[in-house]
């Protein structure tokens, strides 16, 4: 194994050298070129769609007629607006209730040893393994028990309950990276636990939270399955609507681009503002 | 009893209680919404798979194992379900860990442009993979999709993408890593930024090879964040829905189903929610074992090859 590693070393150099002064350079800008078209090019197919007039959408590679009519159409219909706004505030939402829920979980999980630790973080972890779908479909009659079907409520709380397993075990995490001394000085000058953890662990937290925040405000935004099955006619969320455009009011595919471009957008600022404080904040 | 007599024990009790009723208050409200929105739908799925239940006919009387019965003895389930399900997960997982790492050591150098290759390779963070779903749909379309037409341009004739098992499989494929990809770089590029320099600058003193950096000290270092990054990928490629819904609907003729699909096809388009339950049940419990086994396993890799 080492001595095949060995010959292979120095012949990798000889290639690179082989190829022309600077060639190690040129083949590394052509790779960051084309993983870069790879990853872009769908995105970029659904902006050129979402610009297309109606008849010309078959034919997205020919032709040269532009338009933003779709944008206009879809503005004016009531129910994309309220969906955006809906979208928009149950994500918002429901990423200040997971991390309120779940930075109380992990913080416990990370200082505390104990039978109720263990049972807990057990618990997490199978639940976590739970497929949606064995849950989404009597989520259904539960939440219609409890009348809070197709309410804010009633799409909030899953959602949470969704979070829960995986961001209090990336919280454990954060809180595992900060020394607990200063709590244990803040409890001799006479802090509770409470204030403990309130002052001196939660602003430490910080950085992680933040990226968690970015994180859990996409996934929900993006959610489909669960806005599919838990909302009707009162809470039209984003996803659900725009594939409607290809599902039941025929193959509206130049409508359904315009709205994915829009609900793009935000996704876009929240990525491009918070995606340091992601890579900053991220380490498990 | 001891309390009674001896002050100090006393004491240790009511300091242990105070201690364990702040552990309980920190995830009182984590486990109440556990409570009320996983684990009561999970036992009136569980409570519904014994029963005869039909969503058009709800009669929910109890007939004991027969629905599980029915699903193991399935051809469907265990010839294309779950070969299905487990090759999807491994080919997922291996794809999107390679081609994030490989992004995730490009973004941890520094060049110019950098921070736009990284919000471009971000790019698919950002959209639903419902539309992602859509969007290859679109594409993989054999009559007025981009790719044939891109084949075409080539001088190959256009496939039928989506109307063949293999192809369409291969489309689903390409989603979720295309998908899921940025996923791993991210995490990957934060743990690659958190390690230490000093191993590195050794290296390369002792004029180590790029490879060979790479492979006895950069890998070792990242084993233990890339075991977390594959078990709970793994957990959720077992039960992708979303773009195998939109993109073959588990077609062309039930081929390439994978286990939502399964459960979800039986409990709403066959309306026997009972049978349904059923085989997400099933499911449960077979990713539970193998996620346990699966991080089992790849502790005891990590610990071994420290």
């Amino acid at each position: 194994m080492s001595t095949i590693e060995a010959i292979q070393a120095p012949r990798s150099r000889y290639f690179f050298e082989a190829l022309a002064p600077g060639g190690r350079r040129a083949f590394f800008l052509l790779g960051t070129v084309a993983t870069c078209l790879l990853f872009a090019f769908p995105v970029f197919w659904l902006v050129l769609t979402s610009l297309r007039p109606g008849y010309a959408v078959y034919y997205v590679h020919r032709g040269s007629d532009f338009t933003l009519d779709n944008f206009r159409e879809v503005l004016s219909q009531e129910i994309v607006l309220k969906a955006l706004w809906n979208s928009f505030a149950i994500a918002t939402l429901a990423t200040v209730l997971s991390l309120g829920v779940t930075a109380t979980s992990g913080y416990m999980l990370s200082r505390f040893r104990g039978t109720i630790p263990t049972a807990w973080f057990g618990a997490i972890y199978v639940f976590r393994c739970v497929p949606y779908v064995s849950w989404v479909l009597p989520l259904y009659f539960v939440t219609r028990a409890m009348g809070i079907f197709d309410t804010y409520w009633g799409l909030l709380l899953p959602h949470v309950a969704v979070h829960i397993c995986f961001f209090s075990w990336i919280m454990k995490g954060f809180f595992d990276g900060i020394d607990p001394s200063m709590e244990y000085a803040a409890m001799i000058d006479g802090c509770s636990r409470w204030g403990a953890f309130l002052r001196v662990a939660l602003p430490a937290a910080v950085p992680g939270l933040t990226a968690l925040a970015v994180l859990c405000w996409l996934y929900t935004w993006n959610e489909f399955l669960f806005a599919l099955i838990l909302t009707a006619q009162n809470t039209p969320i984003l996803t659900v609507v725009m594939a409607q455009f290809v599902h039941e009011l025929g193959m509206e595919w130049h409508l359904m681009s315009a709205t994915a471009v829009l609900a793009l957008g935000p996704a876009l600022i929240v990525t491009i503002f918070g995606q340091k404080y992601v890579i900053r904040g991220l380490k498990i | 009893m001891a309390g009674v007599a001896n002050p100090m024990a006393g004491f240790r009790l009511v300091a242990v209680d105070e201690k364990k009723r702040f552990m309980l208050a920190l995830i009182a409200p984590a486990v109440l919404v556990l409570v009320f929105f996983q684990i009561l739908p999970i036992l009136t799925g569980a409570n519904a798979s014994f029963r005869d239940w039909h969503l058009n006919d709800p009669k929910k009387t109890w007939i004991g194992l027969t629905n599980y019965a029915y699903v193991v003895r399935d051809r469907e389930f265990l010839n294309v379900v779950l070969p299905n399900t487990f090759g999807f997960l491994a080919a997922s997982v291996a794809a999107s860990l390679i081609a994030g790492l490989m992004l995730a050591l490009l973004l941890n150098r520094q060049f110019p442009g950098r921070w736009l290759v990284q919000t471009i390779v971000l790019l698919p963070l950002m959209v639903a993979p419902v539309i992602a779903a859509i969007m290859i749909r679109w594409m993989f379309n054999d009559q007025f999709g981009i790719v044939n037409v891109i084949l075409e341009a080539f001088g190959i004739a256009p496939i039928a993408w989506l109307t063949q098992k293999w192809t369409a499989f291969f489309a689903i494929l390409l989603t979720d890593v295309w998908l899921w990809t940025p996923w791993f770089a991210l995490l990957l590029l934060a743990a690659l930024q958190s390690l230490p320099p000093e191993p590195f600058e050794a290296a390369q003193i002792d004029a180590a090879s790029a490879w060979r950096t790479f492979r006895y000290i950069t890998l070792p270092m990242l084993r233990p964040v890339i075991v977390v990054c594959v078990v709970i990928r793994a957990i959720d490629a077992f039960r992708t829905f979303d773009i195998v819904w939109t993109i073959s609907g588990g077609g062309p003729a039930r081929a390439t189903e994978v286990f939502s699909i399964y459960a979800y096809v039986e409990a709403f388009q066959f309306l026997n929610f009972g049978r349904g339950s059923a085989a997400a049940v099933l499911g449960a419990i077979i990713i539970v074992v193998f996620a346990m086994a699966l991080y089992r396993l790849l502790n005891r890799w990590v610990e071994v090859s420290r």
